[in-house]
């Protein structure tokens, strides 16, 4: 297995191996799904780059909230202010695999992993790509439609750009077991209430029920000025049920993810209740 | 490339070894440095038998680019004890008959070691989900946790 390795030491340095050779580079944030496909010979890369040296980790505050792309998941488990991106980070793998995978390499993982998306999706977050020829920040909705592929690298993910969270979060995570199991389905909530206690601003993310994570918009609109009640809450997973367009694969059929969809969407948005 | 050298303190020794590029550090423990307590199982990141210490915190040594232990402090189960010195981990599964083929030992004693080191008194609850990523086909689990539970008696008792 001969290969080039490059562990740059910064993002320019990291940026100017992107330029020379782009093309046949396969990254590494903490290479948990990188490795592991080597290691069963799907992979032969010639070029490899780990950016865990780059100077790319860190959870950084000023007026938002800044989390570099190459964070461990134990240490994005510990965003407190963040609740539920913490509880979606503790929830993944077990102990060893948040000390090795990332969030910058989680948002690139196929359905159903990539679980942090849901949660990041539910906080409005924005992601900040750099190439070596200028960044651009994308939302992460945005983000996570474009397509990809793990071969040829153009720009990197620097860091996920989170606003000051407003409003009552839940998210649940259904798993064939309960710890270090992929996501069946994983739904994610935000609301935002106005002083009559009707919902001012929602958030209805939805991971594994889609061929990305995405945002529930129609079960969203549907709540908008609506109290969270018993008849509200049902026609809201009802309507995410249907906007869900899930698959079938070892864990679970697209039709069992579907009802899912509805029974997590029910089951977060009644926490919200208590 | 052909191959690169990389230097890292292994059980309090410092070792230097010859890697190719994309060796993982399970890999270059085992076929390298002829260290075998540290099993290959998976080679997927599903089983933890391959589990290791770098700076005292869990790590699957089958997911660890080996170039990236350059530096760092590694510590596998033959670090911790002997047959004749058992770490009380070692020793508490032995008298809990917590191993049956104990291919999952190594990394069951290594993910636990992590955990007492962090939290000396833990409950039941907090060393399963210690234990989350570590897969046992014989046990059941229950002597496991047994075991561990007795190491964490004896230190509130020490
Ligand atoms: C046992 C086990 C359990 C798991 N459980 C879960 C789970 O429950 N939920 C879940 O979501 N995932 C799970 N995973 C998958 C994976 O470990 C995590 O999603 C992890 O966060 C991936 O991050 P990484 O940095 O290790 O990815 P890597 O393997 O390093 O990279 C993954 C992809 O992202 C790209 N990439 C990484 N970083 C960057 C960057 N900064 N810029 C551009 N491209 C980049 C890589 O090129 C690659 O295509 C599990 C894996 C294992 C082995
Ligand atoms: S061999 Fe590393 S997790 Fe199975
Ligand atoms: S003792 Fe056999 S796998 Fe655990």
């Amino acid at each position: 297995m001969n290969a080039d390795l490059f562990i740059p030491r910064s993002l320019d340095e990291a940026l100017s191996v992107v330029q020379t050779h782009g093309a046949g580079l396969l990254v590494m944030g903490g290479g948990t799904m990188m490795m592991a496909h080597i290691n069963e010979g799907i992979f032969f890369p010639q070029k490899v780059m780990s950016l865990a040296r780059a100077g790319l980790s860190g959870v950084y505050r000023n007026g938002h909230t800044q989390i570099g792309a190459t964070t461990h998941l134990a240490e994005v488990s510990q965003i407190a202010d963040y609740p539920i991106l913490a509880e979606a980070a503790y929830q993944i793998g077990g102990p060893a695999i948040r000390n090795m995978g990332t969030i910058g390499g989680n948002l690139y993982m196929p359905q159903p992993a990539g679980d942090l998306a849901v949660p990041l999706l539910v906080y409005d977050a924005h992601v900040e790509l750099a190439s070596p020829s200028g960044s651009r920040t994308v939302s992460l909705e945005d983000f996570l439609a474009e397509p990809r592929s793990h071969r040829g690298v153009h720009e990197l993910l620097v860091a996920v750009h989170l606003p000051n969270p407003s409003g009552h979060t839940a998210y649940l995570k259904l798993g064939r077991r309960e710890a270090n199991t992929p996501s069946v389905v994983a739904v994610g909530v935000r609301i935002v209430m106005d002083r009559q206690g009707l919902v001012n601003e929602a958030r209805i993310a939805l991971g594994a029920s889609g061929p990305f994570a995405f945002r529930a918009k129609n079960a969203e609109a549907a709540l908008i000025g609506q109290s969270l009640n018993t008849k509200s809450i049902a026609d809201t997973a009802q309507i995410a049920m249907e906007e869900s367009n899930p698959f079938t694969d070892a864990l679970a059929t697209a039709w069992y993810r579907r009802r899912m969809v509805g029974v997590f969407v029910k089951r977060t948005l009644e926490q919200l209740t208590k | 490339m052909e191959s690169i050298t990389v230097t890292f303190k292994l059980n309090g020794k410092t070792t230097a070894v010859a890697i190719e590029p994309l060796e993982s550090l399970r890999t270059v423990l085992r076929e390298h440095l002829h260290l075998h307590a540290t099993k290959a199982g998976c080679g997927q990141g599903g089983c933890g038998s391959c589990t290791v210490l770098v700076n005292g915190e869990p790590v699957l040594s089958c997911l660890m680019l080996a170039a990236l232990a350059d530096g760092q402090e590694i510590t596998t189960l033959e670090g911790i004890g002997t047959p004749q010195h058992m770490h009380p981990l070692q020793a508490a599964f032995f008298d809990r008959f917590a191993a049956q083929c104990g291919y999952c030992s190594p990394g069951m004693i290594m993910a636990a070691k992590a955990l007492l080191d962090k939290n000396p008194h833990p409950n039941r609850a907090e060393i399963a989900e210690a234990l989350a990523g570590n897969l046992c086909r014989c046990t059941g689990y229950v002597t496991i946790l047994d075991a561990i539970e007795d190491v964490v008696t004896q230190m509130q008792e020490a």
